[in-house]
């Protein structure tokens, strides 16, 4: 009735290599969107959290912004529609960065912003009975209370937004699934192809995982 | 039709009325999404907690599975995979159904069971005391304690559905992400790409906003 043919896709060198550089693609504008995210979040929720006039306004209005419209949506306005308004094209994993990075930053800014209301009145109380300043309060008692305490959440959302970086492939960029689909294109094996991707994209999905673990664990876990 | 066009003018006024008559199928996806991946949820959670190895471990599997699976990868294996392998054409719209209602369960499922589990034991030794079988102490004792928690991040998860449905326009589904990025591409004046997606952002955005502030409301009074 049906015949699966996946040597078709493992035999060929070419495929091969396209699925390899997906692979490097895909990981390198994660980690790159997810690390440059983290910081703009961290800005943007501390905006928030002290309730800087105007400027934190405006980062609660971004923020349910991002976190309400699709990605897609979001990467082509800045694929296609940015270009057009400021009248210069980047290469295309560019618009992909800048589209992760400012998806990432709204969903990790939003977690942190809870986390940060969390924080026990007692710890601030403490902090400033030993006369810390605003400032050291924030970076030595609630940013590291909130990143131990919001960690599962920010891994997760991590993995989440990485299991959707392949409609970057849509704008272009030659990641994962834009190898997936030329290889497609090539073969008319689709069944195949998209198996073995979905199975690249779950191993992937759990080295990052594991990768994320070790990072917090070496620099943050031993506090909590 | 006729209103948008004396409101906001020749090409514009055909722009906005075709993407909001165009909404109305992303709203129809989510809803069926939603309601199917529900129900289906429901039976995924009650296997995961029905004290069944077997049962258990399949649910788990499964849940674990969807979750990991990036959806994009789901419509390209339901839309075009499974089409070519059997040979037969899949309607875009079962595909995507399909597709989203597997995705959404194993969600919902993870959120329920969460809830459930939540609940602390005391409660099912204490029906057990009552010689209320598990049935019983699930209808009687721990749902109605459990839904109660479950709402908010349900309706959470619902704008999760809403932005999902955006990617479906790849296998040909008719939604706003499809007429309006045939719009943007169209040579038109007036529907330049940084007028199109901004629209289309603004109108996910009145779909989706409104469910997050009624899901944090709920939220607030659920732990109060």
């Amino acid at each position: 009735m049906f015949e699966l043919r996946f040597f078709e896709i493992y035999r060929s060198e070419e495929y091969l290599l396209l699925l390899i550089e997906g692979i490097g693609v895909s990981t390198a504008l994660t980690i790159g969107a997810g690390a440059m995210g983290f910081s703009l979040a961290f800005i943007l929720a501390a905006l928030n959290y002290w309730k800087v006039p105007i400027l934190g306004f405006l980062a609660a209005c971004y923020i349910d912004f991002i976190r309400n419209t699709p990605l897609i949506v979001q990467l082509f306005f800045f694929a296609f529609g940015l270009p057009a308004l400021i009248g210069y094209v980047w290469p295309f994993w560019c618009h992909a960065l800048l589209a992760l990075t400012i998806n990432f930053s709204g969903y990790f800014a939003e977690i942190l912003r809870s986390g940060y209301a969390s924080t026990a009145v007692g710890q601030l109380e403490a902090a400033i009975s030993l006369n810390l300043s605003r400032t050291l309060t924030f970076f030595k008692v609630i940013l590291p209370q909130t990143i131990i305490k919001m960690f599962p959440s920010l891994s997760s959302q991590f993995i989440f937004i990485f299991l959707t970086t392949g409609v970057i492939s849509e704008i272009g960029v030659t990641d994962l699934t834009h190898a997936g689909i030329f290889i497609d294109s090539r073969t008319f094996r689709s069944f195949e192809v998209f198996i073995t991707l979905s199975i690249i994209y779950i191993v992937l999905a759990l080295i990052l995982k594991a990768i994320v673990e070790i990072i917090f664990r070496k620099t943050l876990g031993n506090r909590s | 039709m006729d209103g948008f066009i004396s409101v906001f003018g020749e090409p514009h006024g055909i722009i906005v009325g075709q993407l909001i008559w165009a909404t109305q199928y992303t709203i129809y996806l989510s809803a069926i999404a939603f309601l199917g991946g529900g129900l289906f949820g429901s039976l995924i959670t009650f296997f995961r907690i029905i004290p069944s190895k077997t049962l258990n471990i399949i649910s788990y599997t499964y849940t674990w599975l969807f979750q990991s699976l990036p959806l994009l990868m789901l419509l390209f294996l339901l839309g075009l995979g499974i089409p070519k392998l059997f040979e037969q054409d899949i309607d875009p719209w079962i595909a995507a159904t399909v597709a989203l209602i597997l995705f959404t369960s194993a969600y919902l499922s993870e959120v329920w069971r969460g809830a459930i589990v939540a609940i602390p034991q005391s409660q099912w030794e204490a029906a057990k005391a009552l010689n209320l079988n598990f049935v019983q102490t699930l209808r009687f004792i721990i749902l109605p304690q459990a839904v109660k928690f479950s709402v908010a991040p349900t309706i959470g998860f619902l704008i999760q559905i809403i932005k999902g449905t955006s990617l479906c326009y790849i296998i040909g589904f008719q939604d706003l992400m499809l007429i309006g990025k045939r719009w943007a591409n169209s040579p038109v004046q007036g529907s330049e790409p940084f007028i199109i997606f901004p629209i289309m952002a603004l109108l996910y955005f009145c779909l989706c906003y409104p469910l997050a502030r009624l899901a944090k409301h709920i939220e607030k009074k659920t732990i109060m």
